[in-house]
């Protein structure tokens, strides 16, 4: 286990590295300069270069990427937005909490009903409830998120009064409030992996249900409750993989999601960020989310080796 | 975050049940009280919803029309438009005396006014503030509107005299949106960004800058101590920046907002008529629809083919069926409710596809060619996207093949204003009088003159000459009907119409109207 977490580590590392130096490239490699949105129109060039000499962005690429390293590593800096002038590390925590609120909130009700779902859909095979399972998965497979989410807005929080329209209420104005306020966000953002993985769920299990060792455990007489726990841990095995990526999907699910519900999290400031050329938001946006996704699919490695000893064998 | 007081629970239609009743209890419990922390305060909190996303508080910097809503509620100006578009005294008492040789405007500033930070006005802060503007050191970006000022004379503490380089009429139309009137040395002592950020203490308007949450909202707070006692009514502004139309207009149904801009021309008609929805539109002299073309680079360097476009475009179906009546078809920089529009040169550029195919067959692409057109990616004060759709349908009869180009309107801004641009689809605001952008787009070194290409034309900078000097209109009209006819025949840019100012606003929005300068103007607006 501590090898493959060892292997995991230096393997993240590379990854963080090579996302953040690819980013670098690919941001600078933009034409427009963020100068002629902070300094407006009518930037003449001698101030558009002192902008840029200014912010550094007038140095080499490599340059510039050994020193935003630098001060990350050194320093724990993220650097300050060109728009704001603000350090953009305190900004992204603002923000992030709002999004992994919404990431996990989702996440969990997605990962608990559908394996759920496609447990008893497996188990109830060709009946009323396989074939539910079935239909509400193809559907949240098929209905574009944000269209979901428009219609969802329109019938219940704008005709019914249901939930708010949009934005996050915060944990000071009331438990109850807040959670209300997520319920509409949540469901759009977990509808269409609660749909993957309640299929993934059923169809591994209906593998897992058929091999020997789970005939062999009927025949020894366990109860069936003992036996659904083995089929049920082995089967899960595919399903953590894809969960664990899913959970870094999600992020970028949320970028639609936070639009569309007009809530300020990580995403849609990524979003603005893109849009208005602030670069330094940017880096430190993506490379929060690459932490975060390098660390689900880690979290997840771990769950299959504790479902299956074997994988840290294999791992190894 | 924003409140609202709770809701009138719905009337009971049906016979009340023990289960009924535990689930309405249980609603009840559930919904009662989000309701009241989900919508717009009632406690005197005005929140306003915009689809743009702001880089700047600064009046003298301010780019965008819609932002203009929070430079204009903190900083104020000699004189201003009312929401009819009559120009009219705001800190100064009267309109300007002027010269016999329209070369000196001479003010009376009001006595009662104070900064936010409690000092009170004088001359020396609008000298300072004016002076400040037009120096090019201080690149600030609405400077250059006001470069024929020459400089600014004090006569005690509530006079002053501006001093022109030439007669040029219209600079204190343009006052009112491009300036503000800051204390003296402020800039020297808070820098840029305080102005740019959090602009605390340094304006006279209604609003004091509370807080700026990026990619959320701008806050102000009343300005208690206001000269016009009374005003405004509200306790705190909120503008937010909603991008998503459907999202912004659920936002006002549902009530997390009083006040939406930019409302989806489609779908608008239908809003208003709405249960406590309100709505109107009011034409401006100054919001454009147009298709800017760069006359400095093919294909647009071709006048043939400037001018095959322009009969390409079917405007009447543009402003009725994708801008659902909010735009008034025009094909020149007038509005055809306007003094200074000429119906001779405007039936120049009328939509017939036998004479564009003419006009491209005399060009130098006969066969068609194809070009980039930019369209800003969210609507700034219209949605431009459907009509850049149209118009690539169009412009596809002629075998001309137009590749759409999507990014923020900051971006489309900064690449049209910057003149690296092919053509781009886009919404243009002006001060309600005709030489804004004629003057900016048109004459050389100004901010807008890389629009054009650079390209000076001097029948327009002659022209211009004339009604800057001329202040009877009877007299300037013969002007603007050659100028007209020959912006028609030269065809620069592919002007499709004039739009309306829209909003849509809730029944607890007193006193509000949509303004003819098109940014919301929030004075005089109460919340109930």
């Amino acid at each position: 286990m501590l090898a493959l977490l060892a292997r995991r580590a230096g393997f993240s590392a590379l990854s963080l590295v090579l996302v953040t130096s690819c980013l670098f490239i690919l941001t600078r490699a933009i034409p427009d300069s963020p100068a002629r949105i902070v300094l407006g129109q009518d930037v003449s060039q001698v101030q558009l270069s002192q902008f840029e000499h200014d912010h550094g962005l007038d140095r080499p690429v490599v340059v510039q990427y050994a020193d935003w390293l630098e001060n990350l590593l050194v320093h724990g800096d993220l650097g300050r937005s060109f728009i704001t002038g603000r350090p953009v590390g305190p900004d992204i925590a603002s923000s992030l909490p709002v999004t992994l609120e919404l990431v996990v909130v989702a996440f969990v009700f997605s990962c608990v009903l559908s394996i759920l779902a496609g447990t008893l859909s497996a188990l109830l095979r060709d009946t009323a409830m396989d074939y539910g399972v079935r239909l509400i998965a193809v559907l949240g497979v098929s209905i574009p998120g944000f269209w979901l989410a428009l219609v969802l807005i329109m019938a219940l929080a704008v005709d019914r009064d249901w939930f708010p329209p949009g934005g996050v209420i915060p944990w000071s104005s009331g438990f109850t409030d807040h959670l209300n306020s997520i319920v509409l966000p949540t469901f759009c953002l977990a509808i269409f992996y609660m749909a993957v993985l309640s299929r993934m769920t059923r169809s591994s299990m209906l593998e897992v249900m058929g091999q020997d060792y789970i005939r062999t455990a009927r025949a020894t007489g366990l109860p069936g409750w003992r036996v659904l726990l083995y089929a049920l841990k082995n089967a899960l095995v595919p399903v953590v993989t894809v969960a664990g990526m899913s959970f870094g999907y999600m992020f970028g699910w949320a970028l639609v999601i936070e639009s569309v519900f007009n809530i300020n999290g990580l995403s849609r400031a990524l979003l603005t960020a893109i849009q208005q050329r602030d670069f330094v938001l940017v880096q430190g946006v993506v490379m929060v989310f690459t932490f975060i996704f390098i660390l689900a699919n880690l979290v997840a490695d771990v769950t299959n080796v504790w479902l299956n000893p074997r994988m840290a064998a294999l791992a190894a | 975050m924003t409140t609202q007081a709770p809701k009138e629970p719905p009337a009971m239609t049906h016979g009340l049940t023990r289960r009924s009743g535990m689930l309405a209890a249980a609603a009840s419990v559930l919904s009662s009280s989000w309701i009241r922390t989900a919508r717009a305060d009632e406690t005197g909190t005005l929140t306003v919803a915009l689809s743009t996303n702001p880089v700047t508080c600064d009046p003298i910097n301010m780019g965008s029309h819609d932002w203009e809503i929070i430079s204009e509620s903190i900083f104020e100006n000699l004189v201003e438009f009312d929401i009819e578009g009559n120009l009219k005294p705001q800190l100064a008492k009267t309109l300007p005396e002027i010269s016999a040789d329209a070369l000196v405007y001479t003010f009376d500033l009001r006595d009662d006014v104070l900064f936010h930070d409690g000092t009170p006005l004088t001359s020396e802060d609008v000298k300072y503030s004016l002076e400040y503007t037009i120096d090019p050191a201080n690149k600030a970006s609405r400077g250059p509107i006001f470069n024929r000022l020459s400089h600014v004379e004090t006569e005690g503490p509530h006079r002053l005299h501006v001093h022109l380089k030439v007669p040029f009429a219209p600079w204190t139309a343009f006052l009112t949106k491009f300036m503000g009137v800051f204390p003296k040395g402020s800039r020297e002592k808070y820098g840029p960004d305080y102005f740019r950020l959090s602009p605390k203490g340094v304006g006279t308007g209604p609003g004091m800058f509370e807080e700026w949450k990026p990619n959320d909202y701008i806050s102000l707070r009343r300005n208690p101590h206001y000269w016009r006692k009374g005003v405004p009514s509200w306790e705190r502004l909120v503008v937010k920046i909603i991008p998503e139309d459907a999202t912004r207009v659920a936002f006002l149904l549902g009530g997390q907002a009083d006040i939406i801009g930019a409302p989806p021309a489609r779908e608008f008609s239908r809003l208003k008529t709405r249960k406590g929805i309100q709505g109107a539109a009011i034409p401006t002299f100054g919001g454009w629809t147009v298709m800017f073309q760069n006359p400095s680079q093919p294909p647009f360097d071709d006048l043939q083919f400037r001018k095959a476009i322009q009969h390409a475009v079917d405007r009447k179906t543009i402003a009725e069926k994708i801008y659902f009546g909010l735009v008034e078809p025009s094909g020149i920089p007038a509005p055809a409710s306007s003094w200074w529009y000429d119906k001779e040169a405007d039936d120049m550029t009328a939509y017939n596809l036998d004479i564009a195919r003419q006009y491209l067959a005399k060009s130098r692409y006969p066969n068609g060619t194809e070009f980039d057109m930019e369209v800003s990616s969210e609507p700034y004060l219209l949605d431009s996207k459907d009509a850049a759709v149209f118009l690539q349908s169009e412009l596809a009869k002629l075998n001309i093949k137009v590749n759409l180009r999507m990014s923020s309107s900051q971006i489309v801004q900064t690449h049209v204003m910057g003149g690296t641009y092919q053509s781009a689809m886009a919404n243009f605001m002006s001060p309600g009088e005709a030489t804004y952008f004629l003057m900016a787009a048109f004459t050389a070194n100004s901010f807008m003159s890389k629009v054009n290409g650079s390209i000076e034309d001097p029948e327009v900078v002659a022209a211009l000459k004339i009604i800057f000097a001329e202040p009877d209109q009877a007299k300037q009209k013969p002007v603007y009907t050659k100028l007209m006819r020959h912006l028609a025949e030269t065809s620069y840019f592919t002007w499709i119409g004039y739009f309306a100012a829209a909003n849509l606003w809730r029944d607890r929005v007193k006193n509000f109207k949509p303004s003819r300068g098109l940014t919301i103007n929030v004075y005089d607006v109460s919340v109930t």
